[in-house]
């Protein structure tokens, strides 16, 4: 095949696109699994890996460039480069948000009960992995099913985020000392980031499929 | 690294690989060129193989595919050129705003000064850079002005460097320079199409970006259809692109955007990203 080396280098980015995608799930499953387990250490871990997953979105960063620049790609590999550079923007997006779910998990102190913040994260690791698996299977049929679960989470979302203002409003805190308040409060504003982060990765994972869906069929439906 | 704080992604896709004007782009087509079924063969060797197409006035054309897949042939069908080699044999239809210029009552001297041509190489006439440009026009036994000689050298974008050595040499001129003055003699009989069989493949990429610069500009009054090697300037530089593969077929023709971005035939695909050719 002529341009074997080009040929090449596209599927090494596509390779190197999948690593960063599975380091990031892992991270993402990592700070979820610590508002069951409270383990400082392994919130640590993914907090300290952040850098590792910017270090490799630059490196990708770099290498869509240089194909741009120097293969002048088109086509079907000129969306998948184009489709891989936003991927790669959304996965260090997810990582950020990682970094701050495995924070808020250790620090946060008060739960509730109708807000199930580990079920709302596994439906939205869930809705990233299989967008990564339509990315590497170039499959466009599993883009609009992944758009349709985040509806489902955005309710989820807002549902958690009225009960958790809710219960404050409701609250009694008359002869709670400053100090209590000042906790409570800590506590009400990391359940709330916690919930808007999550919904935050799930809207990143609706942008891999988008991406996706435009790389794969040049449709651009869900990116709009 | 916190780069955004916008999480949901709204911004368009930009893959719009055309840099012409959109207001160009969104002009409605109007067939200046069209062939019906034409075949072309040099002996008994098939070259062109019933070729349908309708090209629209006042855009560029590009022309693209492998080497050997006819497009310089098909070019040169369009302003009977292709009359000059014995062995070629032309049959279908090749209409030229209603005419088809194949007809017996078509002067093929009276057709290519309404579809003038430039060639790869520059080809000045040892001549003046005035005779040059006016020679098409005496030819025609027409009187030339010096304001003819001004307007087409405006027109090809080379007035401004040679207004002081008009009566100097053509030859004596850049390569660059020279493929404009062929320019400025193929625009001198106020054509109605140009046609350019690979116009900056012999020159530095200073002087074709002058050129394709200039097509820019010469679409606005005349239609040009380029055959090019270069995909990145038929990228550049047309608004509509057709893909000839080996065979003498047209395998498709569609909007430049398009072809670049979307292509529908998976060969057209295979082509344009190199996975043959």
């Amino acid at each position: 095949m002529p341009r074997e080396q080009y040929q090449e280098r596209l599927g090494e980015l596509r390779q190197r696109v999948l690593e960063m995608a599975e380091l990031v799930v892992e991270r993402l499953r990592t700070a979820l699994g610590t508002f069951e387990s409270r383990d400082e250490e392994a919130a640590r871990s993914v907090i300290d890996g952040d850098e590792e997953i910017n270090e490799r979105y630059l490196d990708l960063e770099a290498d869509c460039v240089q194909l741009l620049a120097l293969q002048q790609p088109v086509a079907g590999d000129l969306r998948f480069i184009t489709a891989s550079f936003k991927i790669i923007t959304d996965l260090e997006r997810i990582g950020d948000l990682a970094t701050n779910l495995a924070e808020y998990a250790t620090e946060t102190d008060r739960t509730y009960s109708d807000v199930d913040v580990r079920e709302i994260g596994a439906l939205t690791a869930e809705m990233l992995e299989d967008a990564i698996d339509a990315y590497a299977g170039e499959v466009a049929d599993a883009t609009f099913e992944i758009a349709r679960r985040d509806d489902e989470i955005d309710a989820y979302c807002q549902q958690a985020g009225e009960v958790v203002i809710r219960d404050l409003i409701d609250g009694e805190i008359g002869d709670s000392s400053d100090e209590e308040i000042r906790a409570l409060l800590d506590d009400v504003s990391r359940t709330l980031l916690t919930i808007r982060d999550l919904e935050r990765v799930g809207d990143h994972a609706v942008n891999i499929a988008a991406r996706t869906l435009y790389m794969v069929e040049n449709d651009d439906e869900l990116i709009y | 690294m916190n780069m955004s704080t916008q999480e949901t992604d709204g911004s368009p896709i930009s893959t719009d690989v055309r840099t012409t004007e959109n207001a160009r782009a969104d002009r409605p087509d109007e067939t200046v060129v069209a062939t019906r079924g034409l075949d072309v063969y040099y002996n008994d060797d098939q070259a062109l193989d019933d070729i349908d197409i309708e090209i629209p006035e006042n855009k560029v054309t590009a022309l693209i595919g492998p080497s050997g897949c006819g497009k310089s042939t098909f070019l040169r069908c369009i302003n009977r050129m292709n009359d000059q080699i014995d062995a070629a044999h032309v049959e279908g239809e090749v209409v030229f705003k209603g005419k088809n210029v194949y007809d017996d009552d078509v002067d093929p001297v009276a057709l290519r000064r309404k579809i003038g041509q430039v060639f790869q190489k520059p080809n000045p006439f040892p001549k003046s850079i005035r005779d040059n440009v006016t020679y098409g026009l005496e030819v025609q036994g027409k009187d030339t002005s010096d304001e003819d000689v001004e307007r087409a050298l405006r027109g090809a974008a080379l007035w401004d460097e040679v207004k002081d050595q008009l009566d100097e040499s053509g030859l004596d001129l850049s390569g660059g320079q020279q493929q404009r003055l062929c320019i400025a003699r193929a625009i001198a009989p106020d054509p109605e199409v140009i046609l350019m069989d690979e116009p900056t493949s012999a020159l530095d990429p200073v002087a074709a970006s002058k050129i394709e610069d200039l097509i820019d500009e010469l679409v606005e009054e005349y239609t040009v259809i380029i055959v090019t090697h270069n995909m990145q300037q038929a990228a550049r530089i047309s608004d509509k692109t057709a893909v000839f593969l080996t065979g003498g077929e047209l395998v498709e023709f569609d909007d430049t955007a398009a072809i670049f971005e979307n292509p529908s035939d998976s060969r057209v695909e295979d082509y344009i990203t190199g996975k043959f050719g």
